[in-house]
């Protein structure tokens, strides 16, 4: 075998044996590290956690989408003064602009749904069969609503996972009647849970049904084609801004707006509002991760502290070792092994530990909190780079000791 | 006929000086000249200040000379780099020092394998020769001691195995009986003439005549000068000092 192998080997050895040789000094140096790490996991796990909750609650939104709404004052909280109207005719010309793939007119209420003896309050949200796509919505049985039941103005309703519970008991609800006051709707799907709202609503509490349909059996016709807001998607968020302009110049069209009259509604650009939602998230694991570090940055100070006073310390040792032969070389790698297997071992238990109280954490208040191999990554970069940069200045030192002085050392 | 070795030390117009950080110069040796043949058993004495441990240091190779040459078995040494000394330290020296100088958390067995270690030695061979050199100075049975488990003497016995496992070309003895009482300081001086005996070249650094007479040859050294090389039985400290 090479030579440097086998002294390499012997020098890793002795490294081990003088961090057996002081046990309590050495653990309590590695919980240093121990500790920062399982911070940092800890806190990664817990950013990824809150992201993956906002993501979740975002998914009610579809990608790229525009909101048009009317403009309407509000004065201490309560709505009044004039307020304009959003008609189902602004939706159509609105569906003509470029780059636009899905357009919804949304009619959003609440009513008493009821099957056999059971009775419900949820939100009913009357729309195109575009609406899937804009809100996202994905069938878990049945169907959707299509084209022929919005012309027809067909009695169907696709229902949430939320309403599958109460009023089915979780059984499978396609082709079932359900009653929305006299009238009765038949089931034509059963949507995919979505989970929490950004506001905390449940968003499987949902009964969909066509705007047509709603028109003519439910709502009535007291202002015609009236909807509270229509939901607009773009092919590609590029194509965004360019968009809402077009939307803008259509709808001032479709309205008849006299060039100086302000616009009676307004569009809100979602994307932007839900990468400001994200970012926040993202911001907050960078802000939760960075704290911990400060732990771990700590715990690097503390191996650096025990290797410095290990190196004074050990003074003669290093002036016998290098005079019966030891060469620079093999010095500092003692010492730097040394530091660097503290912080190895320190990262791997931190690393493990900080995945199960991640765990049972979220085992306890009921969330998935995920494992990524980022953390494992991190914690061998981390072992490495605080084991190197901690040890690096005391095996130095380590080095430099002339063998005569060393030895002269009591 | 075998060629005739080089001699195992050679030291020509030897100079050592200290500079201090004020400017100030403290010159120690002052151009020595020595050749010691293999197989020789060499005291040098002198007293305190006399420069005899900065020669130690140098004949060591822990030290560099000012000036001057330093062979060691034909080699030119005095001009290595650290790494290279390190190599001459391991392989061609053994040290045995007053303080004993074991690693004080490793077994006997431990201590003795240090030099092993860096020599590149693979485990078992290793194992084979520190347990040769534990039984030549009679420590078979302690190997898994600690030093702070057995006696002064004992300890440096240890320490001579320790320079013994590397077969070096020369024993380098600095005051080696310096921390012990008379009758285990025999017994290590006997180890001394043994080893020499068997062929070991042997140097004993020492201020104390009782150690000096267990050589054959005397170097006496007072500022910095060699003032006496000879027989060690015809040596007068009163007539030469």
């Amino acid at each position: 075998m090479d030579r440097r192998i086998v002294i390499a080997r012997a020098v890793a050895s002795e490294a081990w044996i003088s961090i057996k040789a002081n046990k309590l000094r050495s653990f309590l140096t590695t919980l240093g590290i121990i500790i920062g790490v399982c911070a940092v996991v800890i806190m990664v796990a817990a950013g990824q956690t809150v992201q993956n909750m906002i993501n979740q609650q975002l998914s009610g939104i579809g990608a790229n989408l525009l909101i048009i709404r009317p403009e309407f004052t509000t004065q201490g909280g309560l709505r009044g003064g004039t307020q304009s109207i959003i008609r189902t005719n602004d939706a159509d010309a609105i569906r003509n602009v470029r780059n636009i793939i899905a357009v919804s007119p949304m009619v959003m209420t609440t009513r008493q749904i009821a099957y056999k003896s059971q009775n419900f309050a949820t939100q009913l949200i009357a729309s195109t069969t575009d609406v899937a796509k804009t809100g996202n919505y994905e069938i878990e049985s049945g169907r959707f609503f299509d084209e022929r039941d919005m012309r027809g103005a067909v009695p169907v309703v696709v229902i949430g996972s939320t309403i599958q519970q109460e009023l089915f008991h979780g059984a499978d609800p396609v082709g079932e009647v359900i009653r929305i006051g006299n009238v009765p709707f038949t089931v034509k799907g059963l949507l995919k849970t979505k989970g929490q709202g950004i506001g905390g609503q449940d968003q499987d509490a949902v009964v969909l049904m066509p705007i047509t349909t709603f028109r003519r059996r439910i709502f009535g016709t007291r202002i015609p084609n009236r909807v509270q807001m229509i939901m607009a998607q773009v092919s590609d968020e590029r194509f965004i801004e360019e968009a809402k302009l077009q939307i803008e110049v259509v709808l001032r069209e479709t309205r008849r707006l006299k060039p100086d009259a302000e616009n009676d509604f307004i569009i809100d650009n979602m994307t932007e509002m839900l990468n400001t939602i994200r970012s926040v998230g993202l911001y907050l694991s960078v802000l939760l991760a960075s704290i911990a570090g400060i732990s771990l940055v700590v715990g690097s100070i503390g191996i650096m502290n025990m290797m410095l006073v290990s190196v004074s310390e050990r003074t003669r040792e290093i002036g016998i070792r290098k005079a019966i032969g030891a060469k620079n070389s093999s010095i500092l790698m003692q010492f730097l092994l040394e530091s660097i297997l503290i912080s190895f071992i320190g990262s791997m238990v931190g690393m493990v530990l900080g995945i199960g109280l991640g765990q049972i954490a979220g085992a306890v208040m009921g969330y998935a909190v995920p494992i990524s191999y980022m953390t494992v990554l991190l914690a061998v970069a981390v072992a490495i780079v605080v084991g190197v940069a901690a040890g690096i200045v005391p095996a130095m030192k380590a080095t430099r000791l002339d063998p005569i002085e060393a030895l002269r050392y009591q | 006929m075998s060629a005739k070795l080089p001699p195992v030390i050679k030291i020509a117009s030897l100079h050592k000086t200290y500079y201090m950080d004020g400017g100030q110069n403290y010159p120690v040796l002052h151009g020595l000249d020595l050749k010691i043949e293999a197989g020789e058993f060499v005291a040098i004495m002198g007293p305190s200040g006399s420069g005899k441990s900065t020669l130690m240091n140098i004949l060591g190779c822990l030290d560099k000379p000012t000036r001057g040459e330093y062979y060691i078995d034909g080699v030119l040494v005095s001009k290595m780099n650290q790494d290279e000394l390190a190599d001459v330290r391991n392989q061609k020296i053994g040290f045995v020092f007053q303080g004993f100088n074991l690693l004080m958390q490793r077994s006997i067995i431990d201590n003795t394998k240090i030099p092993m270690m860096y020599l590149g030695l693979t485990g078992a061979e290793q194992d084979e020769r520190a347990m040769k050199a534990l039984a030549h100075v009679k420590l078979t049975g302690f190997e898994t001691r600690l030093p702070t488990q057995i006696s002064g003497g004992m300890q440096q016995r240890v320490a001579i195995a320790r320079a013994l496992v590397n077969s070096p070309s020369l024993l380098l003895a600095d005051e080696p009986t310096g921390n012990l009482d008379s009758k285990t300081s025999d017994e290590v001086m006997k180890i001394f003439t043994d080893l020499n005996r068997e062929g070991k070249t042997v140097v004993v650094i020492t201020h104390e005549p009782d150690v000096a007479r267990y050589a054959k040859r005397l170097v006496y050294i007072k500022d910095g000068l060699i003032k006496y090389d000879g027989d060690v039985k015809k040596f007068k400290a009163g007539a030469n000092g």
